[in-house]
């Protein structure tokens, strides 16, 4: 079989490859033929790896979690490999969250990101991801002016970002405008406490509902967020104890961030809880990784080796065709190049 | 002080801190009113950690690098975090690649991705950049069809990517376009060998000028982009000895992929170098950490502690203003409502 005829088998192998077949697929890339012929460059295609593929996370499974009162697992995700990492890890909610603006993308806060930013990241994540539900923000200015213009917006989402249902953020104030996008059929997600969108008119990123009477307004906005359609709402940072009143007060699930564990469910910025920042870190964030010490160490070690001639080594190079050719090359007169002034 | 004037002296003691600074700073911060002030919340000022700072890497430093023949160390970066590991684990040049479009973005190739998206990726990484000298690859389709066209997209990466210099593909047929470029003041990083966004018509990803013939083809090349002003060029995917061959040839540095160690400098893929996927790789990558598997454990072990509410804890959560507010609010009365449907 020719190395065209092999890469061809192979990809035929990978599509429909079971662990047998896996064996035999890396079998016959490990064949001189296929070796050849297969990624050797500094950007490859991302030939997944077959793995058991966990059922898709529907409307469904979610409603049959918090009917079973299992806690759901939501993270953020904003590109193509985050997306792999929630996907593979078990998450059953993906949120392509605007937080995006600040920890992948380093604006100074949320309110600077545009949709199509926000469309590129989710149309990345969507490409990594297979089983979670997508569910992406709307940003900043894209759904306040209108109940038409939020409903264009969150349209644009699901067809052009290929996400599943969106999140806006507001209470009661915005319960017309989220019935008019569940009437057309986009699931809502929504989300009251601390707004970061909000957060200027709010005085600062404060603790939302510490008191009876804002607990009592913040129910409100529930209720009427529920009334509206919303399959579950985000609720950032409220007291556990204003948490746990509005869970029990609703019918649908509550994904809670700084609201303690009597939420249905949980939502962090992955990015965070990786630990991928050196600097502050909001007190609700676990870091479950650490990824700065880590990706910096990583690296300082890649810089030190290039400095020191330690890397790249003989098993990182490609051989010359032939010992000939290399003889002909120390052969050759490097023919009348003139030095020339070095670039700038 | 009042919470406002704790910020306000905050901030300008995190700009001119030093050491004692720093530390007055952070005991500053701990108290009270400075912290129900600060960031609690999902998205926040990624308020920079203030490290002792390298000088800036201009196209002088690869210079004077290159004529005391110490290795260049260049590194990828796609986004902010990216950009801030690499500026600081010393990384000389950060590059960003077009590479993006599949390892951060997901597409099959380099061929599918945007100037704008581009765009969006370069302002991210100079977000989070400081030391090391900038250059972004200019996308496929935003150089070939004229010289004109060339200067324009390189104009956009300096002046809206806020990049330093740009790096394009091609050998003696883009000298003319690459003169037009840095004859108007941009530096430009040309890249031979194995060139990605060709490598359709180069029948795959194959490693390049593997005989003394092709050897010489490339070292015109190399003379013809040094003569139209190149500050350096990318050599990817060559055998050694070629590699070698060019660079001994040339005035201006080599930076090496997949091109051995004889190279003035490296270059490499901060996803595929950080082991991010869970795939094939290059062969002339060196993992130098593990993320995908310390990411995907970090994030299941999140899932599970949310499954079993041992995430979060008290010390993630909130309080109320007073004892007496809980009360209240258990004493309250959930009004009579409905069961409304749950969302969709």
């Amino acid at each position: 079989m020719d190395a065209c005829g092999r890469i061809l088998a192979s990809c035929q192998l990978l599509r429909k490859a079971t662990r047998p077949n896996l064996a035999l697929f890396t079998h016959v890339c490990s064949s001189n033929g296929v070796q050849a012929a297969l990624a050797r460059y500094s950007t490859h295609p991302m030939t997944e790896e077959v793995t058991h593929q966990r059922p898709k996370v529907t409307l469904n499974t979610i409603r049959s979690l918090y009917r079973q009162n299992i806690p759901i697992a939501s993270l953020t995700a904003h590109d193509f490999p985050s997306a792999i990492v929630a996907d593979r890890a078990g998450v059953d909610l993906t949120l392509v969250g605007d937080s995006l603006a600040m920890v992948a993308l380093g604006y100074e806060n949320t309110n600077q990101i545009t949709v199509d930013e926000m469309l590129s990241h989710c149309r990345a994540v969507a490409r990594g991801s297979k089983a979670p539900f997508l569910v992406a923000d709307l940003p900043f200015g894209t759904y306040e002016v209108s109940a038409e213009q939020a409903l264009e917006s969150s349209i644009r989402f699901i067809r052009e970002g290929n996400m599943e249902g969106v999140k806006l953020e507001g209470g009661i104030e915005m319960a017309d405008t989220i019935k008019k996008i569940t009437t057309a059929g986009i699931p809502v997600m929504g989300h009251i406490g601390l707004t970061p969108q909000r957060s200027v008119s709010l005085g600062g990123f404060r603790v939302q509902g510490k008191t009876t009477i804002g607990a009592k307004k913040l129910l409100q906005s529930a209720q009427a967020l529920q009334d509206a359609g919303c399959f579950a709402i985000v609720v950032e940072a409220v007291p556990p104890p204003v948490a746990k009143f509005i869970t029990q007060a609703l019918t649908i699930p509550t994904v809670g961030i700084g609201a303690g564990s009597v939420c249905s469910g949980q939502v962090l910025v992955q990015l965070d809880m990786l630990g991928s920042f050196d600097r502050f870190s909001p007190k609700f964030v676990k870091k479950y990784a650490n990824g700065f010490e880590t990706n910096s160490a990583a690296v300082k070690q890649y810089v030190h080796e290039v400095k020191h001639g330690l890397f790249p080594t003989e098993e990182h190079t490609y051989p010359m065709r032939n010992e000939d050719d290399i003889k002909k090359l120390e052969g050759l007169d490097i023919a009348g190049a003139k030095v020339s002034s070095s670039g700038m």
